[in-house]
C-alpha cells in the first residue's frame, strides 16, 4: 500500500490525517494525488496545484522524507510501501 | 544559545530560557516595536512602540534574571552574518524562509537548530544538526513566504515557543526528542503530529 499524511490545514479540511491506496504501475504523485482526492471525497487539488497543474508555493509533498522538489517533482514516481506526506508549514515568526 | 529573532517566538524563547538560568544568550533582530507586535511579543508593551526590539529584550530579560550574559547583534541573518563561537544550540525563531535556510546553513556542524514556525493556530518545531539532518532548504524546498504579515495568535505563539524550549533543553543534554521530527501543532483541535524529515 501507499501511505498519504496530511497535515496541520490540509489535515482540518480533509478531516482525517492519513489514507491509504494500493499502488499503481508506473503512476506518479500527480496521479496519486487525483486518486486520493476521489477516495477522500472533498476536493483539495485547488489549494495544492494551479491551473496549470504546478503546485503553489504553500505546501511541501515528501516523498519517504525527500522532498519532491528534488525529485521529480509532481512526476516523481510511486512505488508499494511509499509514504507521501503533505504538509503546509507556518512562515511565521 | 544564540536566539534569531526577538518578536513573536523570540520574545517567548528568550524569556523562559533565561527564566531557567540559560548562562549566555546572543539576541539577533533589527526590527522596531509597532502596534501589530503587541498581541504576542510578550517582551513589549504600548510604551515601548517605534524602539529597537533588541536593547528593550535586553533591558527586560536582565530584570527577570540579571544572572543570564545577554549579548546582541543587531542586524539581520545574510550572507554577511557571523555566528558566535561556542554555542550550544539555535533557535530559529524568524519570520521569513530565506533567513531561515541561510541560519541553517551558517549553523555549525554538531550544533543543534531548534526551529519554530507559526501560521494563525497551527505551527511546527524541528529540529536540525548539520552533518545529521538535511539541510532545512532541502526539506521546505518550494516553499515561498507569503506576502504580507502572517496572522499568529498569541496562544499559539507562546505554545509553540514553549515547545521550542523543551526540546532547546533536551538538546543541551544531546538529546533531542525533534531531530529530523517534526512536531505540527493545530490549536483549533489541540492536535499534535510528528512528521519525519
Amino acid at each position: 500500500m501507499v501511505q498519504i499524511q496530511f497535515y496541520s490545514l490540509l489535515r482540518m479540511l480533509l478531516k482525517q490525517e492519513r489514507a491509504e491506496l494500493p499502488p499503481v504501475e508506473g503512476e506518479t504523485i500527480a496521479q496519486l494525488l487525483e486518486r486520493v482526492q476521489q477516495q477522500v471525497q472533498t476536493p483539495f487539488l485547488d489549494k495544492l496545484l494551479k491551473n496549470d497543474g504546478s503546485m503553489h508555493a504553500g505546501t511541501i509533498i515528501l516523498v519517504n522524507r525527500h522532498n519532491i522538489h528534488h525529485l521529480n517533482g509532481l512526476q516523481t514516481p510511486v512505488n508499494e510501501n511509499d509514504v507521501v506526506a503533505m504538509f503546509p508549514p507556518g512562515a511565521g515568526g | 544559545m544564540l536566539v534569531a529573532g526577538v518578536g513573536g517566538l523570540g520574545a517567548t524563547v528568550s524569556q523562559l530560557l533565561v527564566r531557567a538560568g540559560v548562562g549566555r544568550l546572543y539576541l539577533v533582530d533589527d526590527g522596531i516595536v509597532d502596534w501589530p507586535d503587541l498581541n504576542r511579543q510578550v517582551l513589549y508593551g504600548e510604551d515601548d512602540i517605534g524602539q529597537g526590539k533588541l536593547q528593550l529584550a535586553r533591558g527586560r530579560l536582565r530584570a527577570i534574571n540579571s544572572g543570564t550574559e545577554i549579548f546582541l547583534i543587531e542586524g539581520r541573518i545574510d550572507e554577511n552574518f557571523v555566528m558566535p563561537a561556542g554555542l550550544s544550540a539555535v533557535a530559529d525563531c524568524l519570520d521569513n524562509y530565506q533567513s531561515r535556510f541561510l541560519l541553517d546553513e551558517l549553523t555549525p556542524e554538531g550544533v543543534f537548530l531548534v526551529h519554530g514556525g507559526l501560521h494563525g493556530d497551527h505551527g511546527q518545531v524541528l529540529t536540525l544538526q548539520s552533518g545529521r539532518s538535511q539541510p532545512m532548504a532541502k526539506i521546505f524546498a518550494g516553499i515561498c513566504q507569503p506576502e504580507g504579515s502572517i496572522p499568529v495568535t498569541p496562544d499559539n505563539v507562546v505554545i509553540v515557543a514553549g515547545l521550542m524550549v523543551n526540546e532547546l533543553f533536551a538538546t543541551l543534554f544531546g538529546q533531542p526528542k525533534l531531530l529530523n521530527r517534526c512536531l505540527v501543532v493545530s490549536l483549533a483541535d489541540f492536535h499534535m503530529a510528528f512528521l519525519d524529515v
